[in-house]
């Protein structure tokens, strides 16, 4: 009989821990932008206002922190117009909670899928990140759209050359949340328990951000931790090229570079060992 | 010899039922605090012990243009094994290693999405399934004229009859071109013309087209229908593996084992009380086949006989109860009563061909006093596997219902 060597593929019990298939992966990126595709089309079927929900829904839970954390609290908003300052936080921050929820409850979404045909199964998390990029890019264009008015009107909107570093914020945002999202995927897969705590956690982030507060609020002494936050510089930065040129905190932004690396080189690895295994637990 | 596209090396798999996934973090946290620091404990918890492989050491090949059939019993682990191919799961040990691109078509239809067009769900499945975008266009036409649904092709998939969905997602299924097709039977449904669509298409893949297959299915008349070779599973074990025909054989030697009935008269102590000793029971059918398998047409007789001893003269009857395996009872007999004299007792029934559906069956005998008092309970003392019966060129899918009587039913014209 002859006798083959070279086996292309091979299935065992071993799984190594770096093992993400970048040749695969780009076997299958059709499935990628379908996925999207599937995504964009999907969610604003059967809705009477259809896509101008991705203009309302950011809309809505500015006006609602316009109302209670400007008008209520009397919070500082560092010399912005109110509505501004709030505007680009609840943006980006709403982002990073779509990326982090849709890619933590990956193997529970997709169990049917993932019980019947195998593919990458990090195709499913990179695609629902990039339909939320899709969705953040108009939201950006709405924010655009209300400086100009308010710049029209005569508010102080100062364009500086850190604009140019807004595509670098979102993608380290959308890694930061991949990253966050593989791991807690991978760990509420088999307890549910976490599930519900995650959840929780997640809501009290936000006021570890500066979405609805200034950074120039917080005390010294809890300033780095605050800062160790890959979102902080990623909001102050937005905030700051667009309203109050402030210079570039470019250690702690090196220091997020750093920590959304960390975040998301756990993460990968780890979805990419366990992806398998965790349909037995499903 | 032709080259092997997938060799299979002491394959297991293990799985602890009712642990796994129904567990919460409290209860693993107590396990592996009673693992790790009690050694001594077993754990007491009878559920955690539940544990099976439902795969053992399994090892087989299978050669370019080949159609090996994988045949079994329901839980014999041809789903399992079909999993760790398709990689949906891993197995415990063991190693498959194989040439070129395999698809797994273990359901049609997997991800379609209601909203979506019939046009987005071809591209979308033809992607899961491992299709690039430019090979569907090229294919597009051919897939939408085998599903012959062209005419909804830009309504959503929810608006589609079952029919036209399974059509649609078979034909997506039937156009993919994979070095190694893994194939599980089930998918051959909707309505009867369809299936037999699918069975021709899947027959053409295999013989036209020479594609490697890997085909399962528990119906022995599909399997030598399609394969060339076979493996048969039971409860996790290879118990045979070579050409078709030699190996089903063996399978049929398998389902009969299972039904054979029961002979106690070598035992000490025979099953029963002090009114009802049990001495044997036994199903007989008649084959048809030269395989032995009891299928739809077969006639199945019942013999039983046992030591009825009673302190006075009493009538006696017997009661008959056929179960289907969900434990649904399908129907029971019962004898006119009698009064017996003490010592052994002979009974017989028959269950006619042409009379039950295709499935498991088992059977329970009741020995009832003065038609009020119950004696004895021989609780499924039988248990029996009716195939299915398929001529070529008739209906493949499953037939609903019950029973499944061959009474007649014509249809005539006036000329």
């Amino acid at each position: 009989m002859e006798k083959n060597a070279g086996w292309q593929w091979e299935i065992s019990a071993h799984r190594p821990w770096f093992s993400l298939n970048l040749r695969e992966l780009f076997h299958y990126k059709d499935l990628i932008f379908r996925f999207v595709r599937r995504d964009i089309i999907a969610s604003y079927q059967q809705t009477i206002l259809g896509p101008i929900w991705v203009f309302l829904q950011p809309l809505f839970s500015t006006f609602v922190y316009f109302i209670i954390f400007s008008r209520v609290a009397k919070i500082s908003t560092d010399g912005i117009p109110p509505f501004l300052f709030y505007l680009p936080g609840t943006i980006i921050w709403s982002y990073f909670a779509d990326c982090v929820n849709a890619t933590m409850n990956t193997f529970q979404i997709n169990a049917y899928i993932f019980n019947k045909v195998y593919f990458p199964r990090i195709i499913v998390p990179l695609s629902t990140i990039l339909f939320h990029s899709f969705r953040i890019s108009i939201q950006l264009l709405l924010f655009l759209i209300v400086c100009s008015i308010y710049a029209v009107k005569g508010n102080p909107v100062h364009l500086s050359w850190q604009v140019l570093l807004v595509p670098v914020l979102i993608i380290l945002t959308a890694c930061f949340a991949l990253g966050g999202g593989l791991i807690i995927s991978v760990l509420t897969a088999k307890y549910r328990d976490l599930d519900n705590m995650t959840q929780f956690l997640l809501r009290l982030f936000m006021f570890a951000a500066p979405v609805v507060y200034p950074a120039s609020l917080i005390p010294l002494k809890f300033k780095f931790i605050f800062w160790l936050n890959p979102l902080t510089p990623v909001i102050e930065i937005f905030r700051s090229s667009f309203f109050k040129p402030h210079p570039l905190p470019i250690m702690y932004l090196l220091l997020s570079f750093l920590t959304t690396f960390i975040i998301l080189t756990t993460g990968i690895v780890l979805f990419n060992k366990k992806e398998i295994q965790i349909m037995d637990v499903i | 010899m032709a080259k092997k596209l997938i060799e299979a090396e002491n394959i297991s798999k293990y799985y602890r039922l009712g642990v796994l996934g129904s567990r919460s973090l409290k209860e693993d946290l107590k396990h592996w605090w009673a693992g790790n620091l009690k050694k001594s404990l077993e754990p007491t918890d009878p559920e955690s012990r539940r544990e099976i492989w439902a795969l053992r050491d399994i090892n087989f090949f299978v050669q370019q243009g080949e159609v090996l059939g994988l045949i079994g019993k329901n839980g014999a682990g041809k789903s399992t094994l079909l999993k760790i191919i398709s990689r949906i799961t891993l197995p415990t040990t063991g190693r498959i290693s194989g040439n070129g691109r395999i698809a797994s078509l273990l359901e049609v239809g997997t991800g379609f999405h209601g909203e979506l067009t019939g046009r987005e769900n071809i591209y979308l499945n033809g992607n899961i399934m491992g299709m690039k975008k430019k090979e569907i266009d090229r294919k597009f036409d051919e897939i939408i004229e085998f599903s012959g649904v062209s005419r909804f092709l830009d309504t959503p998939v929810k608006r589609y009859s079952s029919g036209m969905y399974v059509r649609l997602a078979f034909s997506v299924a039937a156009h993919l071109d994979p070095e190694i097709l893994v194939i599980d039977e089930v998918l051959a449904v909707g309505d009867a013309e369809f299936q037999q669509k699918c069975m021709a298409k899947i027959k053409s893949i295999s013989k036209e087209e020479g594609k490697t297959i890997l085909f399962v299915s528990h119906n022995i008349q599909t399997i030598r229908n399609v394969c060339n070779r076979a493996l048969v599973l039971d409860k996790g074990k290879m118990v045979a593996l070579g050409d078709t025909e030699s190996v089903l054989a063996s399978y049929a030697k398998l389902s009969r084992d299972q039904l054979l009935g029961n002979d106690f008269s070598q035992q000490a102590v025979l099953p029963g009380n002090d009114n009802i000793r049990i001495i044997r029971v036994e199903l007989i059918p008649k084959y048809l086949n030269q395989f032995h398998v009891i299928d739809i047409r077969t006639d199945l007789s019942i013999r039983f006989e046992f030591i009825y001893h009673a302190e006075e003269a009493e009538d006696l009857m017997v009661i008959l109860q056929v179960f289907k395996n969900s434990g649904e009872l399908i129907f029971e007999l019962a004898s006119p009563d009698h009064t017996f004299k003490n010592g052994r007792v002979k009974g017989e029934s028959a269950i006619p061909g042409n009379f039950l559906n295709d499935g498991l069956y088992y059977i329970s005998l009741a020995f009832v006093k003065n038609s009020t008092t119950r004696l004895f309970y021989f609780d499924s003392c039988l248990s029996f596997d009716v195939e299915d019966y398929k001529d070529s060129g008739s209906n493949y899918g499953k037939w609903s219902g019950i029973v499944r009587p061959a009474f007649p039913l014509n249809l005539s014209q006036e000329q």
